[in-house]
């Protein structure tokens, strides 16, 4: 076998029960197949975390991985993936984060880890390089996210130690508590921080002191600095550079698809309080990047004055930026930053938070939800004192927030109303753009593997209201008209194969995909300069299509089909009354019946064929086809 | 005498330059291997990238008992043959900028004239002029930042 450079090759096993370790190699097939990152992960979850498993049993299997080109000079590749089952809606659990942590792991010389079994005490997972030390956490247990990770540096003496940690309410058993690299990178959907915390297991710490070799360093040092150049040059750079996500708020309110007050509306009135542009102008003090970025788009912001003087924090984007303003009708800009930094402390996922007190709120406006049902708290539209109450209660699995913790459809279940009101997808809370208004993101929602989320798609080009486009590249000109429905099956498609191959190689999907700076030609040439692999656009774009399709298998096995990929009822039943995306609704069946087309699979169960995984080399998931 | 300045306040902590300067000198990727260190505070979002920034006084160069420091004009410079590794310098540098990598010190050299961090730092948090000498620590500068942008611990 030829060196393959650019991966470490290696996966690191380590099971809690036993309290050992072994590194394995990952072999070329699977590096061709699967590329890394997400792709790898899906891979070992299929293998290893059958049906049987229970997410929140020692079984499950919490899987770290990251891509070929992390730990390079390559402009945003910084990101890493977690799998796992997920316990907040009981199919393939994955999130992604920046920071500093994944290029640790290769430093240390691991493209993988996996942390397996469960520990017989609370501890955190110490990796230097190839070893491994397994150390008592119960002086953190409790603690915050920030104290947990000041704690573990503090300990081990080591600033550049990098850590994945899991808050309190993640200890409690709350069902979407997130994993937060470098303080404030969350990995914070499907309730991976759940499942470290069922591990007993507070956080993975990870150093490295190794290097990483690329197979043609002048021109993977060419690519770098075109990419470098092309960032700079480009139309979005000063908007991100300002404003990170953060800018997408105004644009959504114009555009008529922000959602407000649960869903209830796609403008917000108050917008403009609570943006994007007022954030840059008022509270940022500086920028701050995840490694090797060239568009460092987070930013710092400090609240210098008034009541809350002294608040300060990294961040937010634009999804916690909506969640805790629009999407319950706050207006005010700083107690939103509030909320945020305390769903940080405490490892919460602000989207699903968002979803759950979103929902909560309007039953509770329309009369279906008492003050007594609450505990006495008061769930109307902008009430801040009550979310920030709620938030704590909610990481402490107390009173009204016991009711709320496991996610918008479990609090349905238990209230025995409101079903129809929950913003979800398979169980996962909605994300922060109306699929009235982008009716490719609706298509999104409902098929993609992990519950209702825009990151496995994305089709940001149907934004660009350009039929010229969507006849170019998809050979339907509605398919990149934001409010048609034709032509989307194809798009998403398109768009979740690409993702799939950014996700698995792990730059930055916001300047990769979004800024399209690395489309299926580039991907194939860095992948080649950075390991020696020679793959052709068409079979990155197949590594990208077998990840879904896996995925989606993931799924299938248990027991996801065409009943399961749908959207809340509002989307493709009651038209937004105004703004710039009134008057329509979603067809999903349109659009489903074009994308299991286009996928190849069976249009009336939604399974992929056992032609089209043979196909894509997923034989052996034939046999999982109910 | 020209010398590598660093705005803190710009610093966005990407640790590019580590990447850059292991790169430039090893062609292989390397914090290790990297003259620059990134220091950071995450809890303030505050970050520091750290190199030696050619004090008039060396204390690193005095005490080094191999006489493996010396300046050739006027660029601080390690001997790798002479070097024991004791590390002596390590302690010394008021800045904390000398660090052993493979048993040898490992200092910035400029790259000869061009330093490759600072043309490929994303927000120019770096520039190399003509300059007095460094004032301030990363500690310091952390401290100034947090007390100038209002910020509790």
């Amino acid at each position: 076998m030829t060196r393959v450079y650019g991966y470490k090759g290696n996966l690191l096993r380590i099971d809690l029960t036993e309290q050992t370790y072994e590194a394995e190699r990952i072999t070329e097939a699977e590096m061709r197949g699967y590329l890394g990152g997400r792709g790898l992960n899906a891979k070992r979850l299929y293998d290893e975390v059958g049906a049987d498993v229970a997410p929140l049993s020692p079984e499950n299997k919490l899987i770290f991985g990251t891509g070929p080109l992390v730990g390079t000079m390559f402009p945003t590749a910084s990101r890493f993936n977690v799998s796992a089952k997920s316990p907040h809606t009981g199919i393939l659990g994955d999130s992604n984060a920046g920071g500093h942590f994944a290029p640790e792991m290769k430093f240390a010389g691991h493209d993988q880890i996996i942390l397996e079994g469960r520990s017989p005490s609370h501890i955190y997972v110490y990796v230097k390089d190839d070893q491994v030390e397994f150390r008592d956490a119960s002086a953190i247990k409790g603690s915050t996210v920030f104290e947990a990770d000041g704690f573990i540096k503090g300990e081990l003496g080591d600033r550049r130690v990098q850590t994945v940690v899991c808050g309190p309410a993640a200890v409690k058993g709350v069902r979407y508590a997130g994993l937060f690299a470098n303080q404030v990178r969350a990995a914070s959907r499907t309730g991976m921080g759940t499942v470290m915390a069922s591990k007993n297991v507070k956080a993975l710490a990870v150093r490295g002191t190794g290097h990483v070799e690329v197979a043609e360093p002048d021109g993977f040092e060419r690519m770098a600095l075109e990419l470098e150049e092309e960032i700079r040059a480009h139309e979005q750079y000063p908007g991100r550079m300002s404003m990170g996500t953060t800018r997408i708020l105004m644009m959504a309110n114009e555009a008529g698809f922000l959602p407000t007050r649960n869903y209830t509306s796609g403008i917000y009135e108050d917008a403009h309080m609570v943006s994007g542009e007022r954030l840059a102008e008022e509270y940022n003090v500086k920028n701050r990047g995840c490694f090797a970025c060239t568009i460092p788009c987070s930013r710092v912001y400090s609240v210098r004055e008034g009541p809350n003087k002294g608040l300060h924090g990294e961040g937010p984007e634009y999804e916690a930026l909506g969640s805790f303003t629009c999407r319950i009708g706050n207006n005010d800009l700083e107690l939103a930053l509030k909320a945020i930094d305390l769903c940080n402390q405490l490892g919460l996922d602000v989207l699903t938070v968002a979803g759950c007190v979103g929902w909560a709120m309007e039953l509770y406006e329309a009369g279906e939800l008492t003050a007594e049902e609450t505990g006495g708290l008061e769930l109307t539209w902008g009430n801040m004192e009550a979310l920030q109450e709620l938030i704590r209660l909610i990481a402490d699995r107390e009173g009204f927030g016991e009711v709320l913790a496991d996610g918008s459809v479990e609090a349905a279940k238990r209230l025995g109303r409101g079903m129809d009101r929950t913003i979800q997808v398979k169980g996962m809370d909605l994300i922060m753009a109306d699929p009235r208004g982008l009716k490719g993101f609706g298509l999104g929602y409902a098929v993609a593997s992990r519950g209702g989320d825009h990151l496995r798609s994305e089709p940001f080009l149907e934004l660009s209201d350009d039929p010229e486009i969507g006849r170019r590249m998809f050979g339907v000109p509605e398919s990149t008209l934001r409010l048609a429905d034709r032509g989307k099956g194809r798009l998403v498609s398109y768009f979740e194969d690409w993702n799939a191959v950014i996700d698995s190689l792990e730059p930055c999907k916001n300047i990769m995909q979004n800024m399209m700076l690395l489309p299926f030609e580039r991907a194939a040439e860095a992948l080649e300069l950075a390991t020696g692999l020679k793959a052709t656009p068409q079979e990155m774009r197949e590594a990208g299509e077998r990840i879904v399709t896996l995925e989606r298998m993931y799924g299938v096995r248990e027991g996801v089909s065409r009943a399961d990929d749908r959207l809340p009822s509002r989307f493709m039943e009651s038209p937004l009354r105004e703004g710039a995306s009134c008057g329509t609704v979603v067809d999903l069946d349109l659009m489903l019946d074009e994308y299991y087309a286009e996928r190849g699979w069976d249009p009336a169960t939604g399974h992929p064929t056992p032609e089209t995984l043979r196909w894509l080399g997923l034989g052996f998931a034939v046999k999982d086809l109910p | 005498m020209r010398r590598i300045t660093v705005e803190a306040e710009r610093c966005a902590g990407c640790r590019q330059c580590e990447m850059v300067c292991s790169f430039h000198h090893t062609k292989m990727f390397s914090p290790e291997a990297s003259r620059v260190t990134v220091i950071k505070d995450d809890r303030l979002g505050l970050d520091y990238p750290l190199m030696c920034r050619q004090c008039n006084d060396c204390p690193p160069m005095e005490a080094c008992t191999a006489q493996a420091i010396t300046r050739e004009e006027g660029v601080v410079k390690v001997d790798r043959q002479a070097c024991i590794g004791c590390g002596l310098c390590v302690d010394d540098c008021r800045l904390g900028a000398v660090k052993l990598h493979d048993g040898r010190a490992l200092i910035c050299d400029l790259c000869g004239g061009d330093p490759r961090c600072v043309a490929r730092c994303p927000t120019g948090a770096l520039s190399y002029a003509e300059s007095p000498e460094f004032t301030e620590t990363p500690w310091e500068a952390f401290d100034r930042l947090k007390e100038e942008w209002g910020m509790r611990d």
